[in-house]
């Protein structure tokens, strides 16, 4: 988007809006000065990612009503302009008194009050923070205006609610710079402030928090090894010839680069080698170089031999069960570079810049985009996790059969019924959950807290454990009760990849159906709603006993006369109620 | 630079191309508001690289006064 004019954004954001199809995903703007040509540029800039984003703008300055009228958009963009809390704010700020600006000060603040209070249950609120940058960045001495969005600011960080994000516009500012980001021409005669390049920005800055709320978070980053995580090929240089420390001046920034995989693994994220090498001199590297940061225990996968990179890669998305477009992989060579981008485009592939310096801060760009909107406790717990897979892959080979097999390991289930203190994960779980997933409904914190705190739903959430260890919160069902004709609907089953295979979704399907039956629901209706990843799950409705009613191209709808039902009584799963 | 204001009012303004003539003013095409007048100003500046003043912008409003400012810049 860069590189595309303003006029061409326009022209290419309506053909793609003819061509995406899928649930509309809306976003308003409120705004007290006019922003109408981000709505194009943010829809082009989602659309590109197959997201089928519709933004509209609100009345002009009026946030405060229009917060009430567009609640229920998946997302809300608060511009606040500061100069245009009251027309010229910005000069009129400085000659008025102490007692003026505190009655202007609540005023604005009793708003604020009103937008969030209104806005609580949206899905998602991007609220930007206040700025005098633009107006100010000239004065040695801080002003009223100065004081205003620095009070003003103060009182947004005590409003914490889960589903809103503040976002700090200053940087933005910066690193476009204030000449390029503002246009006065069209803020003194049409209000409006901010310019395309601004807007292109802002557009990029915020898409990783969307792309996270719709399931699209990175999930691993890869590294080549010579010149990508070190300096020198240890294949010729040798152990000792290879330079990844800040005592070296080549080394420097390869220590930077090593320690921002680190931060990235210490979120959660999976951290991979694939490199064309001898295993054994990459192994050696790993284990013995005093200046390798990154050790074994950081990694989760090795694909270290001769193979081209594009099977290695393929290889590597599967043995981690997860799908091409979630791997960032690090490479220096062009050519690998481009045989990856022609053979698998789904990957998001990120070249080591010739000029070295620039390395770090593009690397750190990038890691934007495995910006996480519910960060929990399962993501820190990730590497250990995928440790203890490996154990279990090694055990499984012991056994002729797979029932056997899973009789060895000692299964159990605990299930947690509308339990607040896990909606950070149930809401990570239907963003993040691609395969095991029926509906593939996207919900944010805000939005389960309804669902938990309900009594028209029971949301029940698992957590598996086997004798290896535990696999945290790992299946989900929100289930829609409708008392009066005793009947229920499952409105998201899914389960994360990493428990497929256990049989375990019998077990909690059985849970889920004696508890409905406890509450005198008779029938239950369920669907199939068909995605780019969840072709496995097809036929878990028949195979369970539901009897198809209709079908469209897309979805399946079932529905379960719960008299009728088999339970599957699996005795090697152990099944408990948390609490 | 016919074609290339004409592509750009097409661009901003999201119409057929038979509806953009010779003739085409703010009067006679409905999606032409004020608000698609700032994107449209904003368009031919980054299309022409060059920058109106207020003057032009408010005088801007038909196809032939577009014309005549950008080729009157361009000299």
């Amino acid at each position: 988007m860069k590189n595309l004019k303003y006029s061409e954004i326009l022209k290419a954001n309506r053909e793609l809006g003819k061509s995406l199809g899928g649930s509309k995903f809306e976003i308003t703007i409120l705004s007290n000065i006019i922003t109408s040509q981000l709505n194009d540029i943010l829809e082009y800039c989602l659309r590109k990612r197959n997201i089928n984003a519709y933004v509209k703008s609100g009345d002009y300055d009026n946030i405060v009503q229009d917060s009430e009228k567009f609640k229920n958009s998946n997302l809300v963009i608060i511009f606040w302009e500061l100069a245009n809390i009251i027309d010229g704010l910005q000069y009129i700020a400085n000659i008025m008194s102490n007692g003026e600006i505190e009655s202007l000060l609540s005023k604005v603040k009793s708003n604020i009050d009103f937008v969030l209070t209104n806005l609580k249950n949206t899905s998602l609120v991007l609220f930007n923070k206040f700025s005098s940058l633009i107006f100010n960045y000239e004065n040695i001495k801080s002003n009223n205006f100065d004081k205003i969005f620095q009070n003003l600011n103060k009182y947004l960080e005590q409003k914490v609610q889960s589903n809103t994000i503040f976002i700090d516009i200053d940087k933005l500012i910066s690193k476009v710079s204030i000449e390029k980001s503002v246009d006065f021409r069209y803020f003194y005669s049409s209000k409006a402030l901010y310019t395309i390049e601004f807007y292109k920005n802002y557009a990029e800055y915020i898409k990783p928090i969307i792309l996270s709320a719709n399931g699209k978070t990175k999930k691993a980053i890869i590294f080549d090894c010579d010149n990508t995580l070190w300096k020198g090929i240890v294949g010729e240089d040798g152990f000792d010839g290879i330079e990844m420390s800040s005592k070296t001046q080549n080394g420097v920034v390869f220590e930077e680069v090593q320690h921002l995989a680190l931060e990235l693994n210490k979120r959660g994220i999976l951290l991979g080698i694939c490199s064309k090498n001898n295993p054994q001199d990459v192994d050696k590297v790993i284990s013995n170089h005093p200046d390798m940061k990154i050790k074994d225990e950081h990694l989760t996968i090795k694909k270290v031999n001769w193979n081209d990179k594009v099977s290695n890669l393929k290889g590597m998305a599967n043995e981690l069960n997860i799908g091409l477009d979630s791997i960032v992989f690090v490479e220096d060579s062009s050519f690998e570079v481009n045989f990856i981008k022609e053979y698998l485009p789904q990957i998001t592939i990120f070249q080591v810049p010739e000029k070295l310096s620039e390395y770090p801060r593009m690397l750190r760009e990038h890691i934007n985009l495995f910006y996480n909107i519910s960060e929990s406790k399962e993501d820190l717990k990730k590497a250990e996790m995928y440790k203890q897979q490996a154990k279990r892959e090694h055990e499984k080979s012991r056994f002729s059969n797979l029932d056997d097999y899973l009789k060895s390991l000692e299964l159990k289930l605990t299930i947690y019924i509308n339990y607040n203190l896990l909606i950070p994960r149930i809401s990570q779980l239907t963003q993040k959950t691609n395969q095991f997933n029926l509906t593939t409904k996207r919900y944010t914190e805000s939005d389960i807290k309804i669902f938990v705190n309900s009594n028209k739903y029971r949301v029940f959430a698992f957590n598996v454990s086997d004798k290896f260890g535990d696999y945290g919160i790992t299946g989900l069902s929100i289930v829609k009760l409708d008392n009066e004709i005793k009947s229920a609907d499952i409105d998201t089953f899914l389960m994360s990849c990493r428990v497929i295979g256990r049989n375990v979704e019998f077990s909690f399907l059985d849970f889920i159906i004696n508890c409905l039956k406890d509450l005198g629901i008779i029938s239950l209706s369920s669907c199939y709603i068909k995605s780019l990843k969840n072709e496995q799950v097809a036929n878990f409705y028949e195979k369970n006993g539901f009897e198809l009613i209709k079908s469209f191209d897309n979805e399946k709808s079932y529905r379960l006369r719960l008299e009728k039902y088999k339970s599957k009584n699996l005795e090697y799963i152990g099944v408990e109620i948390g609490r | 630079m016919e074609d290339k204001i004409k592509e750009v009012m097409l661009s901003v303004f999201g119409v057929e191309i038979s509806e953009i003539d010779d003739n085409t003013s703010s009067d006679t095409l409905e999606v032409w508001d004020s608000l698609r007048h700032m994107n449209l100003i904003v368009a031919l500046e980054e299309e022409f690289g060059i920058e109106f003043n207020d003057e032009e912008i408010i005088e801007m409003t038909d196809y032939k006064l577009i014309k005549a400012i950008i080729q009157e810049k361009k000299c």
